[in-house]
């Protein structure tokens, strides 16, 4: 088993709305193995530092959130994205994507000039 | 945006926690709940998938305090944690508390009453719409101190040649006028305006509109707010009705908002009418050609656009036009620009002198308020000291401990702005009730506006951090290893003078210097009151009527006083009555320059005091006669004569006989036929003024009374009966006609007093408040200091010192710190008294007396405070004292 990943400051919540919006309404355990299984089982989540970052979401109104019955018949708080969420989904993906470029160009092989 | 709406939830977050406790624990649950299925699904024993579900989680407990944390400001919650203990901590000691908050408040409440009067006349805009575009204009003749009206015809030049101005309005300050209405007529006072008046000020109209565009003379009325209530009932349909204004009818148009009396908020006005009605309302007043005569005020509203500098760059080059096109009258006129509602700068210096004066006064008792605070706070440090030594032990930090102790000085500080602001709304109202002794309305009430709510919470919170900081410093100091041994941790060895010495030598300083203001205002006080005003009192009474307001002819106004005077004279209890035009005392009325028919002297003469009077007015004042003749049978048509007091024939005729001399003033010409005594004739503290009596039915016609005219009766026993009957008596003669300035001289004479007593009033109290503050400060300092020194004092007494060794110790040590202070406080004092010295009567700023009694006044004071603690130590028992601890 190769060294898992660490997760990136304020990464998870884009990957948690990401998530989200793919998925539909999750709760929270759902959401976090979501999220390592989209990694290819690369990344490994602490599932504690979730909820806080989920809390923040909610509160910028990015999220909202319900009980609810889960697969398995357990009682559990569902996820789900707002509208601002989705709008926030693409601002920060475009910014995230942004910022992967230009790292990429700093990066990549020296040319020769 | 979203960062603000996140605050707020984690803000709101910070109530309901226990049931969001909850929850979150639920969500925990099902989430392990969940992965333990996964996991027995995996094959795993449900003990086994549990610990793994709980080490994937990173522990319940750090989840639960990150989320927490998330939820919640947690900085605001240690802010709040330290709020609560710091209030416990306060009211576990209700003594130091409440003795805290009463100095603060003392002085919060002292800074409040003064700060609402810089509030008032200094920073409050004009209660008009958009004040900040709204200007006051005023001429400024070369070479004057300051600045005069407008005349008319300039006015219209103004307004005509300037671009800067969207409107540029005039109205005649003050007239005066009867009006109808309900119940008895009543004398009013309103305002002559320009058409464009209420255009150009932008007031909301409570009802109705103001004057519109070529109403110049229209017999049409704005009221004031507080006129309608009175008179009207506030008749919501009022416009379109009619009122007897003077007798003559005008329509109501409008009636302005209750904050507005005047764009200067000094005159207390009550009605508006277009100036065209200027000249029948104030016959003399009004002079629409001339070019010299000053007597319109102007408001102007600047362009959207234009700054004031521009507007007075361009009034710049209409005054150089106009002095060359009227070089007679026009040459050297400037303008002058000011925001409007300000003083004027004639009133603003003096104005601004006496509040900068009251200001440092009440600074200087805040201060030695707080100087208590913070050795109070120093006490109660010392008896912490071990208390804090544990907490920073135990591993707080120096930080977290002094933020606390600064959020109870805060606290105390907060505590004594409530108390001040509870304070000054009693004081302002207590000073709106003083009246001064003008004979036109003003309004000079102040209150507790938000500015001043404003300025007391910064002043409390500053306060409570100024005080406290020292002590809160010292504080989360102690010598660790000294403060858990109980011993003094805060006493730093090697140093003579405490921080509470100095602070102590600072607040008998201040109130050396208060002290020594206050002394000059009461001994001002007590000059003024020894002030010969020369006439009587007591057992005269006078009151007022216009008999012009109500269209009298000058002939029928002079049968209607002589027949008053005649009916006055002849009820029972009367001894004598006489007619005059204005009291003496009040702050002013007609004069003119004086000086001999043809003396070849030339210039503009001496300043003299005209007064109208009936026959028979010296004896009733009690003015004394010194030579010739009183008025007696005189008639219009005869040449006119005149009694002139002591200071005339001594300025004006230089000593000479002046019977049967002509002397002339204001272009008319008077033979003198009596002399009289000299009186006090517009305020207490002035020089000695030349004063002229001309003859009440010779000069009715020709130069009428402005501001109406007073009957005043000698009576010989009670005042109060005599009034009734007086009343009834002008009523009888014309049931219309307006009575006002009813008062007996002795209400008259008090509120000449106004300003000697208002300044003693008020320095008076805060001297003695902060006296008592710096004794309360050095008796406490003494009595810390007798008891921190408890076991050598007890040591020197086992050693055969006796007690009154002991106490001479203690007195010897308040008497030198005293001795400091006054030689710190006394220069100051010296130094500050000069800007006291115009609003002293009769005495001067370096008063020798004053000077020479505060010293030795405050010696005394501090023994006094040092002997208590004194006392106590003489009477500490050695064996006693060696094994306390």
């Amino acid at each position: 088993m190769g060294e898992k990943t660490d997760i990136w400051q304020g990464t998870l919540a884009l990957m948690a709305l990401r998530t989200l919006e793919t998925m539909g309404p999750q709760h929270g355990y759902g959401l976090a193995r979501r999220i390592e299984q989209t990694s290819g089982d690369q990344l490994q989540l602490n599932y504690g530092t979730l909820y806080p970052a989920l809390l923040k979401l909610e509160q910028e109104g990015f999220i909202r959130s319900r009980w609810g019955v889960s697969e398995n018949n357990r009682r559990a708080k569902f996820y789900e994205l707002t509208k601002a969420g989705h709008r926030q989904v693409i601002k920060a993906a475009a910014e995230w994507e942004q910022t992967t470029a230009i790292l990429a160009l700093f990066l990549a092989p020296a040319e020769e000039a | 945006m979203r960062k603000l709406r996140a605050f707020w939830i984690r803000l709101l977050g910070m109530i309901g926690t226990r049931r969001q406790d909850v929850e979150f624990a639920a969500e925990l649950e099902a989430h392990v709940a969940l992965h333990t299925d996964d996991g027995i699904r995996a094959g795993l024993s449900p003990p086994e998938a549990r610990r793994q579900a709980l080490i994937c989680l990173g522990g319940i407990e750090q989840t639960r305090q990150s989320y927490r944390e998330r939820r919640m400001l947690p900085w605001l919650e240690t802010l709040a944690r330290d709020f609560a203990y710091s209030l416990r901590r306060l009211l576990k000691y209700p003594a130091v508390t409440v003795i805290a908050i009463l100095s603060i408040g003392l002085g919060i409440g002292a800074n409040a009453t003064i700060f609402s009067m810089v509030s008032r006349f200094v920073l409050r805009p004009a209660p008009v719409g958009a004040p900040a575009t709204l200007l006051t204009l005023q001429t400024m003749h070369e070479g004057d101190p300051c600045c005069n009206e407008f005349p008319l015809p300039m006015y219209k030049d103004v307004r005509d040649q300037t671009a800067s101005f969207t409107n540029v309005a005039a109205y005649d300050e003050l007239i005066p006028a009867s009006i109808g209405g309900s119940g008895e007529p009543e004398r009013v006072w309103g305002q002559a305006v320009t058409p464009n008046f209420f255009e150009a000020l932008e007031l909301p109209m409570v009802a109705g509109r103001g004057f519109a565009t070529g109403e110049d003379n229209a017999e049409e009325i704005v009221l004031g707010a507080a006129l309608w209530q009175r008179r009207f009932n506030s008749d919501p349909a009022i416009a379109g009705k009619t009122v007897i204004l003077s007798g003559r009818t005008f329509t109501v148009v409008g009636v302005a908002p209750a904050t507005f009396h005047s764009v200067d908020q000094i005159l207390n006005t009550e009605f508006w009418v277009p100036l065209g009605n200027a000249p029948q309302l104030a016959p003399n007043v009004a002079n629409f050609n001339s070019r010299e005569m000053h007597w319109l005020a102007v408001v102007a509203r600047l362009k959207p656009g234009v700054t004031q500098a521009q507007a007075a760059a361009e009034l710049k080059t209409v005054a150089a036009h106009l002095a060359k096109t009227y070089p007679d009258t026009d040459k050297g006129v400037g303008f002058v620009i000011q925001q409007a509602g300000l003083l004027s700068p004639k009133q603003s210096g003096i104005m601004h002198l006496f509040l900068a004066a009251l200001g440092i006064v009440v600074l200087l008792v805040l201060f030695i308020a707080g100087a208590n605070v913070t050795n109070l706070l120093f006490a109660q440090a010392a008896g912490r000291q071990r208390d804090m030594a544990v907490r920073l032990a135990l591993g707080a930090t120096r930080g977290r401990l002094q933020r606390q102790m600064l959020i109870e000085s805060v606290l105390l500080g907060l505590g004594g702005g409530a108390l001040g602001i509870l304070l000054s709304l009693w004081s302002t109202r207590a000073l709106s009730a003083l009246h001064l002794p003008a004979p036109v309305p003003l309004n000079l009430t102040i209150s507790v506006d938000w500015r001043v709510l404003l300025y007391s919470f910064v002043l409390s919170v500053l306060c409570g951090l100024l005080f406290g900081l020292a002590p809160a410093w010292a504080a989360s100091r102690p010598l660790l290893a000294n403060a858990l041994k109980g011993e003094d941790a805060l006493a730093r060895p090697g140093r003579r003078f405490s921080l509470r010495n100095v602070l102590v030598v600072a607040q008998v300083a201040m109130s050396v210097v208060l002290l020594c203001i206050t002394a000059l205002f009461l001994r001002s006080l007590e000059s003024a009151s020894g002030i010969d005003i020369g006439f009587r009192s007591d057992h005269l009474l006078a009151m007022s009527v216009d008999p012009r307001l109500h269209s009298y002819t000058p002939e029928r106004t002079a049968s209607f006083l002589t027949q008053l005077r005649e009916r006055a004279a002849a009820l029972p209890g009367v001894t004598s009555a006489a007619i005059t035009d204005t009291l003496p005392l009040s702050l002013g009325g007609r004069s003119d320059g004086f000086s001999i028919v043809g003396a070849p002297d030339g210039g503009e003469g001496v300043s003299t005091d005209l007064y109208m009077a009936s026959p028979g007015l010296l004896e009733t004042m009690g003015i004394p006669q010194i030579a010739g003749s009183d008025f007696n049978k005189e008639t219009a048509a005869e040449p006119k004569i005149a009694v002139v007091n002591q200071a005339f024939v001594d300025r004006v005729l230089h000593g000479r006989n002046p019977i049967g001399v002509l002397v002339s003033g204001g272009g008319v010409n008077y033979r003198i036929i009596g002399i009289a005594g000299n009186i006090k004739s517009r305020s207490l503290g002035e020089e000695t003024r030349a004063v002229l009596y001309r003859s009440m039915v010779q000069n009715v016609g020709s130069d009428p009374a402005l501001l109406g005219y007073t009957v005043v009766v000698h009576t010989a026993g009670n005042q109060a009966g005599v009034k009734e009957e007086l009343r009834r008596q002008i009523h009888g003669l014309d049931p219309s006609m307006a009575i006002f300035n009813e008062q007996t001289m002795e209400e008259h004479v008090r509120n000449a007093y106004f300003l000697p007593r208002l300044a003693a009033t008020l320095f008076g109290t805060f001297g003695f408040i902060g006296l008592v503050l710096a004794a309360v400060g050095l008796y406490g300092v003494m009595s810390c200091s007798v008891s921190r020194r408890t076991r050598e004092i007890g040591i020197r007494m086992a050693m055969g010192a006796r007690p009154g060794t002991v106490e001479r110790l203690v007195l010897r040590q308040g008497l030198v710190l005293t001795l400091i202070a006054i030689a710190l406080g006394w220069p100051a004092a010296w130094m500050l008294a000069k800007v006291a010295a115009s609003f002293l009567y009769g005495i001067q700023p370096h008063d020798v007396f004053t000077f020479a009694i505060v010293p030795p006044f405050l010696i005394a004071i501090a023994l006094f405070a040092c002997w208590i603690p004194a006392r106590r130590a003489a009477c500490i028992d050695p064996m006693q004292a060696l094994r306390t601890e």
